[in-house]
């Protein structure tokens, strides 16, 4: 009658007298009723309904689905009505309910996509040293700082907003907000620009650049929540390939216009793709569109609960941004743009997201199964708590791997010569990877509030003490991780939060 | 007047038969003012009407996304354990006595959901705790697979998503009319408990009965369903006892309304009806033996048993054409392409067509000598009495109200069999005397006792009385809905 508000299948049971089965024979049978004359026999042909049944009335809607009508069963076992045959029915077969289907494992995924996100996410690292041209004279950091505080925070609020319409099952509308979205996105950077060229005295190159960063950021993200991770990797060719060619080569002057060009290609190739994309699936390019079909008007693009909800999010961004850019930024001259051995140690850390969003989902698998075997809280707590540790353990070894092999490799291509004093650094950078990764855990079971507020206090702290060098940054980065993890064993240990 | 309209999943979110008629009623009676509530699963659905002007607000209720936002905000107050114990322990008692304690408890939960949030109370590790301990306790000795946390959690959400009617301001007005018993009682009930606002339940299919239906296959494990479905069972019974009138779209779905404790006295069925002026008689017929079908591409209309039946058809009678009219809903197509595989194997893929939505839905009743229908569950369909309205004779499944509106007027068969829906067709595309004596007859019954203006008036009627405040005058004698049955039932001698 009226359409499913509530999750469930919908589809009539098969016949269980068996009409649906057996070879189509075109004749016209006798027209003799296929139903038995007894209700023993009767109990048999519904024995699995019977079974499952949560009491009397599911066993009568049951027969009435099947064509028994009151007339039909007084005249053929002689009961007064289908609600009375069901009650006898209901007595004499005993309750042996059937476990229903598996359903399909949601987070049963291929462990390629994290791993491809991993790389998307490192990727960008090595066009920073690349473009250190661009990236000379006054008021550099400022733009770089302002550019990835503006840009993150963009990105994650837009992210936001997108997942949450792709979750209403509404595809072209959330594709229609993350076109729009990213449109005010970049005009939003480039005020950011505008104003930070005001405030401090920047060279116009560094601008340009700060503005790329940003529409690449706004652009990866939509390519991201659209589910188009590969066509990040055609984004990011020429940036990532032209700067590393120019790195290894030992940076040749002549070259350093066609770098600048391949860096300018990859946030133009990031808009233009990703326009492109969200204009496909919201309907506006090809055929007509769906909307355009079913002739309805769209429902609202934006919504101010929505907004709300996105603040976190983008306050989120803002500060985790901060937290890594602090390391690379802090100690440098106000005229240099970037410092390597710290850009260099952040770099496993972004690679090491990939492992993050695995484990992740290594989290959630575990936790379910977990659910589904458990009856005591206590036990489910405790449990709980065991594997979340685990993930964040497995989750450090890799990152460290990772640490291990980018080192390995930088210096193999005589990028730096490694020397004690980066350990600390890199340590800086594993303990603020775990303490990103118990946010993220708490985030994607719905705890968003706290995460925030504890990174913005260590990000407060780490501006405060940033005289103090990278063995503050080591302390509060440290402690961000052991609170974050300890709060996260605290609600993750609890049943209801891994509804699902 | 003010009327405030509870529906679920319906108008004027959806298409359908208890759209239409909601559709038709409010238009029906523009002298009073309709404040709608309509309830549906997530913001992402758009309404599909355009409101008529005496329309005067609308509420969505939103079953799932994030609790109400804002409006939980400043609402402090926690859900008393002693309530959410109650609630768990009246769920899990399917003992009768316990009925009235559930309405206490439900009423207590809705006066709470207005100070505090419901929502939060019953998503908290508190509750999953009373109910895991609560199962604990019962379950020792059944011998069935024991509940699991994953149930408890499961379980606790279903309901707290079920609740969340109750959070939302109750809307007043004059007269609270559920267009569906279930959820769409919710508001109703919690109007009612406010503002003492009289309470009408309208009822096309049966609630609970589609709910059986629906759960019988999962996804849910046993433990969940039988506390979902105790839920829903529980809800339905207090949706009839607290309704002033109850009015089913049939008589054969007052059997379930009396057997979940409806007072006799209080329902009062009413048919569905249509606009004569939309369907005038049809002249003529068409040259080629036609059966016409008329309807959405789903499941529950159960095309197979036609098409099968329609092979046999056309063993007998090669020249007999199907012609099937109406889409699938979104989600439904693969249902579409399993009938067209159908038809291909039974070797009537030329004779049998699937011809999609039609503009004018009288054509499709002009494009058949007879109508047909083979649905396992109806309420009172809409198509066999537009046809009937066009003086179309048919053949229908005897399913919901199918013999009330058919009578003597046409055939009534069993629903999933298809020898004798074949048998039906062939009796009537055969003799083409008794094919246009019984399409006169179902035209006169139709203009009789199924138009709309019959139902407007009838509510109206209620409406005025149930505004006064005063009981409605006792409804003539209805027919046991078993004594209507068609004038040839041929597998009445089967039985």
């Amino acid at each position: 009658m009226s359409a499913p508000t509530m999750p469930v299948r919908r589809e009539p049971p098969p016949h269980p007298s068996g009409n649906g089965a057996g070879p189509e024979v075109a004749t016209a049978a006798p027209a003799e009723d296929p139903r038995p004359r007894d209700v023993e026999e009767l109990c048999e042909q519904f024995v699995l309904v019977c079974e499952s049944a949560v009491d009397p009335l599911e066993i009568s809607s049951a027969l009435e689905f099947d064509g028994l009508s009151d007339q039909a069963v007084r005249k053929r076992y002689g009961v007064s009505d289908v609600f009375a045959l069901a009650e006898e029915m209901y007595r004499r077969v005993p309750r042996r309910p059937a476990e229903p289907e598996p359903l399909p494992d949601p987070w049963r995924v291929s462990k390629l996509r994290p791993a491809l996100h991993g790389l998307l996410y490192g990727l960008p690292t090595v066009c920073f040293p690349a473009a250190a041209g661009l990236l000379a004279g006054r008021g550099v950091l400022s733009v770089l700082i302002v550019a990835l505080l503006t840009s993150w925070a963009l990105s994650q609020a837009l992210a936001y907003l997108g997942y949450v319409r792709l979750g209403r099952g509404d595809a072209p509308q959330a594709a229609r907000l993350l076109l729009v979205g990213m449109a005010a996105g970049t005009v939003g950077v480039v005020l950011a620009m505008a104003v930070t060229a005001l405030v401090a005295h920047v060279h116009i190159p560094a601008l340009v650049f700060g503005v790329g960063l940003g529409a690449y950021m706004l652009g990866a993200t939509v390519l991201m929540v659209l589910g188009a991770e590969r066509l990040l990797l055609v984004v990011l060719a020429p940036g990532v390939l032209g700067s590393a060619v120019f790195l290894v080569l030992g940076r040749p002057p002549q070259l350093e216009y066609a770098v600048w060009g391949a860096l300018a290609a990859t946030p133009l190739l990031a808009l233009g793709l990703a326009a492109g994309r969200a204009a496909r699936e919201a309907g506006l390019l090809g055929r007509g569109g769906r909307r355009a079909r079913t002739g309805l008007s769209p429902a609202k693009l934006l919504v101010a609960a929505d907004l709300r909800g996105a603040l976190p999010s983008a306050g989120f961004g803002l500060v985790a941004a901060g937290l890594l850019v602090l390391p690379v930024a802090v100690g440098l001259p106000a005229h240099q743009g970037t410092n390597t051995g710290a850009l260099l140690a952040s770099l496993p850390l972004a690679l090491s997201m990939g492992a993050a969003e695995w484990m992740l989902i290594w989290f959630r698998r575990r936790t379910q199964k977990l659910l589904r075997a458990t009856q005591e809280l206590r036990v489910f707590s405790i449990r709980a708590r065991l594997v979340l540790f685990a993930a964040l353990s497995q989750y450090l070894a890799a990152a460290m791997l990772l640490a291990v092999a980018v080192i390995a490799a930088a210096t193999e291509t005589r990028l730096i010569y490694p020397h004690w004093t980066l350990l600390p650094q890199i340590a800086v950078y594993m303990a603020l990877g775990g303490a990103m990764f118990n946010a993220l855990l708490l985030q994607a079971f719905g705890s968003r509030t706290f995460p925030l507020v504890a990174c913005a206090v260590a990000l407060a702290v780490e501006v405060a003490c940033r005289g103090l060098g990278v063995p503050a940054q080591l302390v509060v980065c440290t402690e961000l991780l052991v609170v974050l993890a300890g709060y996260a064993a605290f609600v993750l240990g609890k049943a209801v939060r891994h509804a699902c | 007047m003010k009327v405030a309209m509870m529906t679920e999943g319906t108008y004027p979110f959806g298409f359908g038969g208890v759209s239409v008629w909601c559709d038709q009623i409010i238009r029906g009676m523009p002298g009073y003012d309709f404040r709608l509530v309509a309830i549906v699963a997530t913001d992402a659905e758009q309404v599909v009407w355009s409101l008529p002007d005496n329309v005067s607000s609308m509420v969505k209720v939103l079953l799932w996304g994030p609790p109400l936002a804002g409006h939980a905000a400043g609402r402090r107050e926690a859900l008393p354990l002693r309530l959410l114990r109650e609630l768990v322990d009246t769920l899990l008692d399917s003992s009768a006595e316990v009925q009235p304690r559930f309405g206490d408890v439900l009423r207590e939960l809705s006066e709470f959901a207005q100070r505090g949030s419901l929502s939060a109370g019953l998503a908290s590790e508190k509750a999953v705790r009373l109910l895991s301990e609560a199962w604990r306790d019962r379950w020792s000795d059944t011998g069935q697979p024991a509940p699991t946390l994953h149930d408890a959690v499961t379980a606790m959400q279903l309901l707290e998503h079920s609740l969340r009617p109750l959070s939302y301001p109750p809307v007043q007005a004059d007269i609270g009319h559920a267009v569906t018993n279930g959820l769409g009682v919710l508001p109703a009930l919690a109007a009612k408990w406010q503002y003492g606002m009289p309470m009408l339940v309208t009822e096309h299919g049966v609630y609970l009965r589609e709910q059986y239906l629906q759960n019988r296959r999962g996804p849910y494990r046993w433990p969940v369903k039988a506390f979902h479905l105790g839920f829903m069972r529980r809800l339905c019974a207090l949706g009839y006892s607290e309704a002033e009138t109850i009015t089913p779209g049939n008589v054969y779905n007052r059997r379930w309304e009396e057997r979940l404790g409806a007072e006799p006295k209080r329902i009062r069925t009413v048919y569905n009806g249509v606009d004569p002026a939309n369907f005038p008689a049809l002249t003529g017929e068409p040259e080629v033996p036609t059966i016409s079908w008329v309807g959405r591409i789903d499941p529950i209309k159960d095309l197979e048993t036609l098409l099968r039946a329609f092979s046999l058809v056309h063993h007998e009678m090669p020249e007999a054409r199907l012609r099937l009219f109406g889409s699938p809903p979104k989600g439904r197509e693969p249902y579409l392409q399993r009938c067209r595989a159908l038809a291909t194997d039974l070797g009537i893929g030329e004779v049998a067509t699937f011809e999609g939505r039609i503009e004018n839905i009288r054509d499709a009743y002009d494009a058949g000598r007879i109508v047909v229908l083979s649905s396992v569950s109806e309420g009172f369909p809409y198509s066999l009495i537009e046809a009937m309205t066009c003086g179309r004779t048919c053949v229908a499944t005897d399913v919901g109200g199918v013999t009330e509106a058919v009578g003597d007027t046409g055939l009534v068969v069993p629903p999933r069999n298809p020898a004798l829906m074949a048998q039906g067709c062939l009796t009537l595309l055969r003799d083409a005397e008794l094919r246009h004596r019984l399409g006169a007859a179902a035209r006169t019954r139709a203009l009789e006792n199924f138009t709309v203006d019959g139902a407007i008036n009838t509510f109206d009627e209620i409406y005025s009385f149930l505004g006064a405040g005063r009981p409605l005058p006792t409804a003539p004698p209805e027919p046991d809905a078993d004594d209507q049955s068609g004038e040839l039932l041929p597998w009445d001698a089967a039985v």
